[in-house]
This record gives C-alpha cells, sequence and structure tokens, in this order.
C-alpha cells in the first residue's frame, strides 16, 4: 500500500511538474522582439494617424490608400535605429520613383526639435513625422524602435518587425504586402 | 465526532478569512480612481517589472492617457482591459487572466495547497494508527527479574 501510494504521489508530481514547465516554455515570453513579431495587429486594420511632418505638411494614412505603406517607428538616439538607416536609405532610393510604395518614419520617445536636427543632419529624405504624445505610438502597439509595420494596399497591416531590418527584409515584406511571394 | 470539531473551525475561518480578503470593494469609483487602478494593472511596455502607473516613460504615459480618455467616452474597464490584450497581448496584464491558460497559475497554487494538506491529513491518520506497544505478562516477568537481581 505505501508504495503504491509513494509511487502516485511522484506521478502526480511529475505530471504537475511536466505540465508547468511545458506552459512556461510555450506561453511566456519577456523578449520584446518575439512579441513585436508576433504583434496582435497583423491581419488586423492599420490605426489611423494624422501627424505633423518635419516638412510642414501633414502625414495622413488615408491619403496613402491603395499603396504599401512602410511605417517605421524610430528616434534619434537609439543605436539600432541608426544601424538600420542605411538599410531604409537605400530602400528609399529604390522606390522613389515607386508610387505604389511610401515610406513614413515616425518618431518615437524624441523630442521633434533633436530628431528634426538629426534627420536634417543625416540628409534623411523619406517622409518623417513627429507623434506628440505618442499617441500613435501605442495605437500600433510598440515596444521599443526601431519597429517596423507593413500596411498593405487594402489598409491591412501585412507584417510587424522589432529590430532593424536589411533592404533584403523590407523588400520581402513590401512584395509580401503586395501578394508576391 | 468531536475529534473533528477542530478541522471544521478551521475550515471555516480559512474559508472566511479567503472570501473577505478577495471581496471586491464596494462604492463607485472616481473616473481618477479607475483610470489609476487600470494603469496599475498594465505591465509598462518598454521598461522592466514596473506598471504603466509607476513608470515615467513616454509610452506609460501615452497609455495613461489613453485610458483617461477611454473612461471619458464611457468605456468600461472590461473594455479598456481588452483594448489592451488586443494590441498587445496577455504580456501587458500584471496579473494573469483568470480564464484560458492564465487560469493555470491561479490553480496551481490550490492543487500544490490541496496536495500538501491531503497528503498532511494521510500523515497524521497512519501515525495516529500505529500501534502503541503494551508491555506482555513476559515482559513484566523479565523486569521483575531484573529488579529481584538489583534488590
Amino acid at each position: 500500500m505505501k508504495g503504491i501510494s509513494t509511487r502516485w504521489i511522484a506521478i502526480g508530481v511529475a505530471i504537475v511538474v511536466a505540465v508547468f514547465a511545458i506552459v512556461l516554455a510555450t506561453q511566456v515570453s519577456t523578449d520584446p522582439r518575439a512579441a513585436a513579431n508576433r504583434s496582435n495587429l497583423v491581419g488586423r486594420p492599420a490605426p489611423k494617424f494624422d501627424l505633423p511632418a518635419f516638412d510642414g505638411t501633414r502625414v495622413r494614412l488615408a491619403e496613402r490608400a491603395g499603396k504599401t505603406v512602410v511605417v517605421n517607428f524610430w528616434n534619434s538616439w537609439c543605436i539600432p535605429c541608426r544601424q538600420e538607416e542605411g538599410a531604409l536609405r537605400a530602400f528609399q532610393r529604390e522606390h522613389a520613383r515607386d508610387a505604389s510604395v511610401d515610406l513614413v518614419g515616425i518618431v518615437r520617445d524624441d523630442s521633434t526639435s533633436t530628431a528634426g536636427a538629426y534627420a536634417k543632419s543625416h540628409s534623411l529624405n523619406w517622409t518623417i513625422a513627429s507623434d506628440p504624445g505618442s499617441s500613435v505610438a501605442v495605437k500600433f502597439g510598440t515596444r521599443g524602435q526601431p519597429e517596423t509595420y507593413v500596411i498593405g494596399p487594402s489598409g491591412v497591416i501585412v507584417a510587424a518587425h522589432y529590430g532593424p531590418l536589411t533592404v533584403a527584409e523590407l523588400d520581402a515584406l513590401v512584395a509580401r504586402s503586395q501578394g508576391v511571394q | 465526532m468531536r475529534k473533528w470539531i477542530p478541522w471544521v473551525l478551521l475550515a471555516v475561518v480559512a474559508i472566511a478569512t479567503i472570501t473577505v480578503a478577495a471581496w471586491p470593494s464596494g462604492g463607485k469609483q472616481s473616473a481618477s480612481a479607475r483610470a489609476h487602478g487600470l494603469a496599475a494593472e498594465l505591465r509598462c511596455v518598454d521598461c522592466e517589472s514596473l506598471s504603466v502607473a509607476d513608470s515615467s516613460t513616454v509610452s506609460a504615459r501615452a497609455i495613461r492617457a489613453d485610458i483617461a480618455q477611454r473612461i471619458r467616452h464611457g468605456e468600461s474597464d472590461v473594455d479598456i482591459r481588452a483594448y489592451y490584450v488586443g494590441q498587445y497581448g496577455e504580456s501587458i496584464l500584471l496579473k494573469p487572466a483568470s480564464s484560458g491558460i492564465g487560469a493555470f497559475v491561479w490553480i496551481l497554487p490550490v492543487l500544490v495547497l490541496g496536495a500538501g494538506a491531503g497528503g498532511l491529513v494521510v500523515a497524521l491518520r497512519r501515525w495516529q494508527r500505529t500501534p502503541r506497544l503494551r508491555a506482555s505478562d513476559e515482559d513484566r516477568a523479565l523486569v521483575e527479574r531484573e529488579r529481584e537481581l538489583d534488590a
């Protein structure tokens, strides 16, 4: 009797520990990159925004309907953003005459004046907007920067990426948004 | 029957304590108290181990402003929580959800406590059943012989 009950207790404890380990391994994640890359917003309509651009105009998502819009959250002090800068510059050059693709930078967690001065000194020649109050960054569910969202022509978010992207990765995401694999 | 009375009393006290502790406090909260309460439930998205209520990051401030605005627009606490879970996933909640996979976190300690209490009861009952040794006639005779020899 004693041997059987001890065995059952051991089996019970082993099952509880195994289930707990499986739940921990599959459900718990503190890696913001992994969390952002499986953003809940992918497959859902992109949050609308209407922000002041550095060039004095307004940047409205609604005016870009029918285009693939690459929204890149960045700031002047983030080192990975600087690492990504070359890829964004090349991507912008590649699509400068492509009316179907727009690259929009949105400043996250930085002052407009500092980010504006940085953009000017580094000749960032794509559309950049500030996000007063970070309301758009929150609507997109951002966790840091750089963070990039690719919005397809139908206005649905096709992909989200946390961390610096390469030109090849950006091209692949844009191709996916346009139905090209 | 009488020996169960302390256990029943203990169970009553334990259940009463848990019920009182877990019972939601009544009264209608002000909008700012609701906003603070909700912000305290949400994890700061770009800092470690802090709630949105306790963090001073730009995103935490933006979320606090958004919560206040949603309350002004008449959204319920459930709606606001659901919105943020929809945006960021369950990980935005500092306290795991009490449904779905999150319920496991709440149920596990109860299971472990129950298993421990059960084990304790089994151990105590076994201990009580252990027969107490009584001196036999042979034992008594042996003791008598030893006493006589000492005398």
